[in-house]
């Protein structure tokens, strides 16, 4: 009896308000969807930072024929004494994790490998023109400039490169588009409860011939705005619905072609696809019911 | 079954008292009319009954409660022991004869099998039997009006609270609605009508309180309109 009656109070209260309804689920579909993809973009680089973190941090170029930088020109390129010296003398630093050292020919069989499916980098790219160099991996990342000041300017060695601040510059643009995304989804949210205020007021208004009623005869507080509130949840429910299909699409279309650009397989797990639909739906739910409770304290007190 | 100990209450966009000191005591079971001009107090009184409005001074007991020591989460369940009905019926017309007063019931959760058991019994006792599917703009103001008694009836409670139920209604078909009150009056329910109907008042011989400005200027068992309008 009660189900059926709040039910059809919903359907009944959805129907008067259309135009309203549609209003409120577009907004709070289109701020969760904004919402749901700076989290997205944020759970995304983290990762990357955590992959990149862990791998190379520091390239160590050797000279070669071909280096023109003044130290190269000078010493002319690397001995094999010289490379025995850098390679003792990395792996006995403190802030080195470990050395690998990386032929000429390997050099250049992973620079193929890595663009194996871009031609015209291949194809511009000949044997001997990638320097020799040691991959370093440190135990904390940020300490670079310290092992690059030990290194630098040693005979034999042409250029120290540090990946991470490379991608840092791209990281940082990701993280201004994720900052950029949050922060019109909260301008849109705050919209979104507004408009769920309003609708819940001309809801309450369009009933009060009802709601007036139900007060006279005894109806429970609780009772005669469960309509509602349900109301407020439902239409955030659709709205999150929606807002998951964008989310959904923004991770196969947008996030894969991050991941191509970065040649490395950095794949957001499922998980944390459903955790991000999840937290939106929540959001959404939450937002329009908290909003719908504070309009009815004001505009339907006992 | 209500006891006012010297309430006042004053409405703050207006300097005069709506209601000054005033004691009143109506019994279980009994019939009272509340008669007095428009702005006497007649419809303060029945808020303060229903707890819609709290007095500035005085204490006002209903069905044996303290109202001023009723928490807000419970007045419902005061109201649900107080029948109202009105000069201007407020059915939902939208709903047949039935599903208004089901709605009396719906809301407070009751039970469908009740429901279909009671509704039909107490749209009889108003004397509405055969009408129950018709739609309120089917019915003459007599019968919408039976339809919001039975509304207000349907759920037995203790206190009947009428304001001006006649008040749009032609003579005739008053008396059938006085009958009706009459008849749940009967039940052991307690009336409170206010009205400005002299020829009903004086037929039916009952308690009458006469408010005036505020102030109860008569009170008398078996009383009449009396002179003044």
């Amino acid at each position: 009896m009660r189900a059926q009656f709040v039910l059809s109070e919903i359907w009944i209260g959805l129907r008067r308000n259309l135009t309203m309804t549609v209003a409120v689920i577009t907004t709070v579909a289109i701020s969760l969807a904004l919402f749901g993809g700076g989290l997205l973009i944020n759970q995304q680089v983290s990762q990357m930072r955590q992959y990149w973190d862990e791998r190379v941090t520091l390239t160590i170029y050797m000279c070669t024929e071909i280096s023109n930088s003044t130290t190269c020109e000078e010493n002319g390129p690397a001995t094999d004494k010289q490379r025995q010296d850098i390679q003792s003398d990395l792996e006995s630093m403190d802030q080195v994790k470990s050395v690998e050292y990386v032929s000429a020919e390997q050099a250049f069989k992973d620079f193929q490998d890595r663009f194996a499916n871009n031609q015209a980098m291949i194809d511009a790219v000949r044997k001997g023109d990638l320097p020799d160099n040691f991959r370093v991996q440190l135990v904390d990342p940020t300490k670079y400039q310290a092992v690059a000041n030990e290194m630098q300017g040693r005979p034999g060695i042409d250029t120290i490169y540090d990946d991470q601040q490379v991608l840092e510059q791209f990281f940082g643009l990701l993280d201004g588009l994720t900052t950029a995304a949050l922060t019109v989804s909260f301008v849109q949210l705050a919209a979104a409860a507004l408009l769920i205020g309003n609708t819940v007021r001309l809801a309450a208004y369009n009933r009060r011939k009802e709601t007036g009623i139900m007060r006279l005869v005894g109806a429970s507080n609780f009772y005669i705005q469960l309509p509602f509130l349900l109301e407020g949840a439902i239409a955030g429910l659709i709205g999150g619905i929606i807002a998951s299909g964008f989310i959904v699409a923004a991770r196969f279309l947008l996030l894969t072609r991050i991941q191509q650009w970065f040649q490395f397989d950095v794949t957001l797990s499922t998980g944390s696809l459903l955790s991000v639909i999840g937290v939106s739906i929540i959001l959404g739910v939450l937002l329009c019911t908290v909003a719908s409770f504070l309009t009815l304290r004001r505009y339907l007190r006992v | 079954m209500i006891h006012f100990e010297n309430v006042t209450k004053v409405y703050t966009t207006q300097k005069h008292p709506a209601l000054e000191d005033v004691s009143i005591d109506v019994g279980k079971g009994e019939f009272v009319f509340l008669v007095g001009p428009s702005g006497s107090g007649k419809s303060t009184f029945l808020r303060l009954v229903l707890k819609e409005e709290k007095p500035n001074k005085g204490r006002v007991h209903v069905a044996g409660k303290d109202l001023a020591r009723l928490s807000n989460w419970k007045v419902p369940h005061l109201r649900r022991r107080i029948g109202c009905v009105f000069q201007d019926f407020r059915l939902l017309p939208n709903k047949n004869v039935f599903e208004n007063v089901a709605f009396a019931l719906e809301v407070i959760g009751k039970p469908r099998r009740f429901i279909r058991k009671v509704v039909p019994e107490v749209v009889e006792l108003v004397g509405l039997e055969g009408k129950a599917d018709r739609m309120p703009d089917e019915l003459s103001g007599g019968e919408q009006q039976r339809v919001a008694i039975a509304r207000a009836f349907v759920n037995r409670p203790q206190i009947l609270l009428a304001d001006e139920p006649t008040g749009n209604i032609d003579p005739a078909t008053s008396i059938g609605i006085m009958k009706v009150l009459d008849r749940i009056n009967r039940t052991g329910t307690t009336v409170v009508m206010a009205t400005h109907d002299a020829a009903i008042v004086d037929s039916m011989r009952k308690r009458v309180i006469e408010l005036e400005e505020g102030e109860v200027v008569r009170d008398q068992t078996r009383g009449v309109y009396g002179q003044a309008y």
